[in-house]
């Protein structure tokens, strides 16, 4: 995950706590959707940015796993694409292998 | 309003190596934060040579050697996969990094890169000869430093090393004191831009023949910033650039917007060429040093060679309609707008569906659309997946959901519309504009008709806005000056001529060359000889064996699609089909053959040079070419044996005589009138003919009507090499290069492998043959063998392990090898007999 983006997740964190923050992504790609799960749970697995080593176990979900939330209109402008195109079934179980294992 | 086309495109990579650990952000960043990290190590290991940079395909692509749709047959992993190593390219070249160093030092106009003294000598004696290089460039070359003044500068921290295999050969130093914005490195960043932006509007102009002159504005489309603490982003690659091209009149400018910068600038280019500010603008940009081994953490990870080891610059030149180049529509510019949103979904509408539905198209009238094409063998091991294929799937899925396109169909969408990535990670330099090249000789020779380029940019990046940005075009075909019907174009051919030889002088030759080029503008007339003899553009050659290799070597890299020359051996079973005008008639006739022999007993040959010539006479566009024997030793059993083949299968149209008997057999009558398209006869024959024919008006002493004595033609000759003699004259010789230019466009070694595989001549590989050694190159003849065991000597000697090759010198028969090899061959050639 970004850098930039590690440092604004952790200082959200420390300034509103951790039971405050639900992390939602919209990588297009299975395994970067992973690492970026993995980085919001259990720490930076590439040992390059501020979460590394830093568990904060925040729930973690896809975009294409909130179908059900979103306002069918908003889905069908900004999301139904991207369904078509993506590998859904992966990026899914890649970011809820990271949920279960948080415990989420 | 004219309407802006697409005149030329260039494309070139700079392997550097070195750079990916002095320069690439990946490796500072690493060294700035652990020193110690074994990454450097890993990343010096997992360089590539710059012999497999140039086998690599998608470089191949890059340079324009291989079609896209080649790159997409070739099994992934790429770089285990290495096609055939052409440094020069169609559309491009790939350098080196040495040379590369050299281009910094001639672009730097503040003495500010420093090479070493060996170094500097090394590398001008290697550029010598090197059409985009020139005598200013050597003299800035020429002024080098010692070794110990550079460590010095180094030892101060005033300048950064330029490293060639790892050992320092100059430096790059400071433009100021305390300004960061003119530190070393981003003197070394700006001068490395620079240099690339050079090389690629050099070899844009060089070819395509344009004159730098004719050049108006130039726009640089990189992502580098140049100038000082009191305005960071000052400017001006674009005119420094056309400054070390040579372009007198230009001035121009820089344009930004990340990797969407090049698409920016060409809409701008378009748009002034429209409104007839500007005839001819180019569009620019060179590579970026930072990007180099940008993923190469990742690359390690996955044991995948550092492939982004290559930085990549391209020019294109955009100019008013000639009724012949690719158009770009002004109707239909594609932008993504300050209020689109970024969702895939709004970007792709803005830059694809809304332009293509204003032309009144839908995603299905575009045969090609150029996306970002990124490499995905570079990509997807860094976790960013294959780019031009997800670019691709959204352009289908947008289909699919405005009703172009059924669901099912996306897959074969993305494979019939879209392109495998081949461009390096360089930001701009992948982004739409890689394809315009291709896309600009699809369009003219007809394989296409509609493209779209896409480019995009993350202007995120610079954190002053969340946005995203993107433009795109449309280029079609021109429809000509008439405004609707296709004109049918035709594809510029790069002949070349070699100077040296003549009976007549060099002056003769020289004259027969430039009258080749005024008068064909589709030509491009490249000397090889000595140089100063021309204003054409010179390969220099100084000896005629100078001239031969030379000639050899650009048909090889393709520099040259053919060649006119005089005094050429051609191996045995190649031999040339002469053209000459008729003079009773006027009338146009091919006489197969003139030189060389198609085979070693006459009457075989004769029936040989019958579809040789009928293959020649096609490539000229003689659809059924009306075909006699001259009236020679042979003629009635040649016209028996291509009887019987008709009767197998193969169509023959017979000429008639204009004797009274009206026969398919020619007599010297027939010869002056002119009454066939192909005169089948032997060479030696053909060759007194084709003198005759030449020289009827001159005496004989210059041969002055005609097109010479034609292309080598024989089965698996891959070269266009068209004779001429040593008393032919300079209208000859132009006539020559206009044959042999029309040969290179009618692809004429496809024609005569078809032909002879349709006249059943050419024969199935006999197994268990002798195994031909390596080849290498041959200039040594042995002379003294008989005609027809000349084969028969030359696998002999291939049975000794030595490669030789059987050719037709202008004294008889020879056997070729190469120097080293020449006594112990003629031994071996005594010893077995075949000579004295």
């Amino acid at each position: 995950m970004d850098l930039e983006n590690q440092t604004r997740i952790k200082e959200l964190v420390e300034k509103v706590g951790r039971e405050n923050v639900v992390v939602i992504l919209g990588g297009a790609e299975a395994e970067a959707s992973g690492l970026a799960a993995e980085t919001v749970t259990t720490g930076d697995p590439t040992f390059a940015g501020p979460l590394t080593g830093v568990q904060l176990e925040l729930p973690v979900y896809h975009i294409l796993e909130l179908k059900d939330i979103v306002p069918e209109d908003v889905w069908e402008d900004q999301i139904s694409m991207m369904e078509m195109v993506l590998d859904v079934d992966d990026i899914i179980k890649e970011v809820t292998t990271y949920r279960t294992q948080n415990g989420g | 309003m004219t309407n802006p086309v697409v005149k030329a495109a260039s494309y070139c990579l700079f392997h550097a190596p070195d750079m990916v650990l002095t320069h690439g952000t990946t490796l500072t960043m690493e060294r700035a934060k652990n020193p110690d990290s074994p990454l450097f190590d890993e990343v010096h290991q997992a360089l590539r040579s710059f012999e497999n940079v140039v086998a690599y395909p998608p470089n191949q692509v890059y340079i324009g050697n291989m079609q896209p749709d080649e790159l997409a047959k070739i099994p992934q992993p790429w770089y285990e996969n290495p096609v055939e190593p052409n440094r020069k390219g169609k559309l491009g070249e790939i350098f080196p990094m040495d040379e590369f160093i050299a281009m910094m030092k001639i672009v730097d106009a503040f003495e500010l890169v420093l090479l070493e003294d060996n170094f500097g000598k090394q590398v001008t004696e290697r550029l010598n000869g090197h059409p985009l290089f020139n005598e200013a460039d050597f003299a800035i070359l020429s002024k080098t430093q010692s070794q110990e003044e550079i460590n010095a500068l180094l030892e101060k921290n005033t300048a950064v090393p330029l490293e060639f295999e790892g050992k320092v050969v100059g430096c790059v130093k400071r433009a100021h004191e305390y300004d960061i914005n003119l530190s070393a490195d981003v003197m070394f960043e700006n001068l490395a831009g620079k240099a690339g932006g050079v090389l690629a509007l050099r070899h844009l102009l060089w070819n395509n023949n344009i004159d730098p002159a004719t050049v108006d504005y130039i726009i640089e489309t990189s992502e580098e910033a140049a100038g000082d603490m009191n305005q960071r982003g000052g400017g001006n690659f674009a005119k420094s650039i056309g400054e070390k091209s040579g372009c007198i009149n230009a001035t121009g400018s820089d344009t930004r917007s990340f990797c969407a910068g090049p698409a920016h600038g060409i809409v701008n280019a378009t748009g002034l060429v429209k409104s007839g500010i500007y005839k001819n603008v180019v569009v620019v940009a060179g590579g970026a040093t930072a990007k180099l081994g940008m993923n190469s953490r990742d690359h390690i990870k996955k044991e995948v060679p550092v492939l982004e080891d290559c930085m990549g610059a391209f020019a294109l030149l955009i100019g008013a309609d000639d009724g012949v180049n690719p158009i770009i529509r002004t109707d239909a510019i594609g932008r993504h707008k300050v209020g689109t949103g970024s969702s895939p979904q709004a970007v792709t509408t803005a830059l694809v569906t809304a332009p293509l539905e204003a032309a009144g198209l839908t995603i299905t009238d575009v045969d090609k659309f150029s996306v970002e094409m990124q490499n995905p063998e570079i990509t997807v091991p860094a976790g960013a997946g294959n780019v031009p294929e997800a670019n691709y799937k959204m352009i289908a899925a947008l289909g699919v959901k405005q009703g172009a396109l059924e669901r099912t169909e996306i897959n074969s969408f993305v494979e019939n519309h879209g392109l495998p990535g081949w461009a390096p990670t360089q930001g701009h330099i992948p982004s739409g504009v890689p394809f315009m090249g291709f896309a600009r000789q699809g369009l003219l020779d007809g394989t296409l008709n509609r493209v779209m380029i896409v480019g995009k940019g993350s202007l995120f990046l610079a954190r002053l806005t969340n946005l995203f940005d993107g433009v795109s075009f449309i280029m079609e075909r021109n429809p000509g000056k008439g405004g609707d019907a296709v004109v049918p174009t035709e594809k510029m051919v790069t002949v070349g001529v070699t100077l040296l030889g003549s009976e007549h002088g060099i002056e003769e030759v020289v004259r027969g060359a430039e009258l080749a080029q005024r008068k064909h503008k589709n030509i491009r007339v490249v000397a090889i000889g000595p140089k100063g003899s021309t204003s054409l553009p010179t390969v220099e050659a100084n000896t005629e064996d100078e001239q031969r290799s030379t000639m050899e070597n650009l048909l090889k890299t393709g520099e040259i699609d053919a060649c006119v020359t005089m005094h050429y051996n051609f191996p045995l079973g190649v031999t040339t089909i002469g053209r000459v005008i008729a003079p009773a008639t006027g009338r146009e006739m091919l006489i197969a053959s003139t030189t060389g022999m198609s085979a070693g007993n006459r009457t075989e040959a004769m029936h040989k040079n019958a579809i040789l010539g009928i293959a020649v006479a096609k490539g000229l566009g003689i659809a059924d070419p009306q075909v006699g024997i001259l009236n020679v030793d042979g003629a009635l059993t040649t016209e028996r044996s291509l009887r019987d083949l008709e009767k197998e299968g193969y169509a023959i149209s017979w000429a008639a005589s204009g004797r009274a008997d009206g026969q398919a057999v020619m007599r010297g009558n027939d010869a002056l009138t002119g009454s066939c398209d192909v005169l089948v006869t032997d060479s030696l024959t053909g060759n007194i003919l084709v003198k005759m024919l030449s020289a009827l008006n001159t005496g004989g002493s210059i041969e002055s009507v005609g097109y010479g004595y034609g292309p080598g033609v024989g089965e698996g000759y891959k070269q266009i090499v068209n004779i001429v003699s040593r008393a032919s004259g300079a209208p000859v010789i132009a006539g020559a290069v206009e044959f042999a230019a029309d040969m290179a466009k009618a692809k004429l070694p496809e024609l005569v492998q078809e032909e002879l595989t349709k006249a059943k001549l050419i024969k199935a590989q006999e197994a268990g043959g002798v195994q031909k050694p390596p080849a290498k190159p041959v200039d040594q003849e042995i002379t003294g063998i008989d005609v027809l065991q000349i084969e028969d000597a030359t696998e002999a000697l291939w049975k000794e392990n030595i490669y030789a090759e059987a050719g037709m010198g202008c004294t008889g028969p020879v056997v070729m090898v190469a120097p080293e090899d020449f006594e112990v061959a003629r031994k071996k050639l005594v010893e077995l007999g075949f000579i004295s």
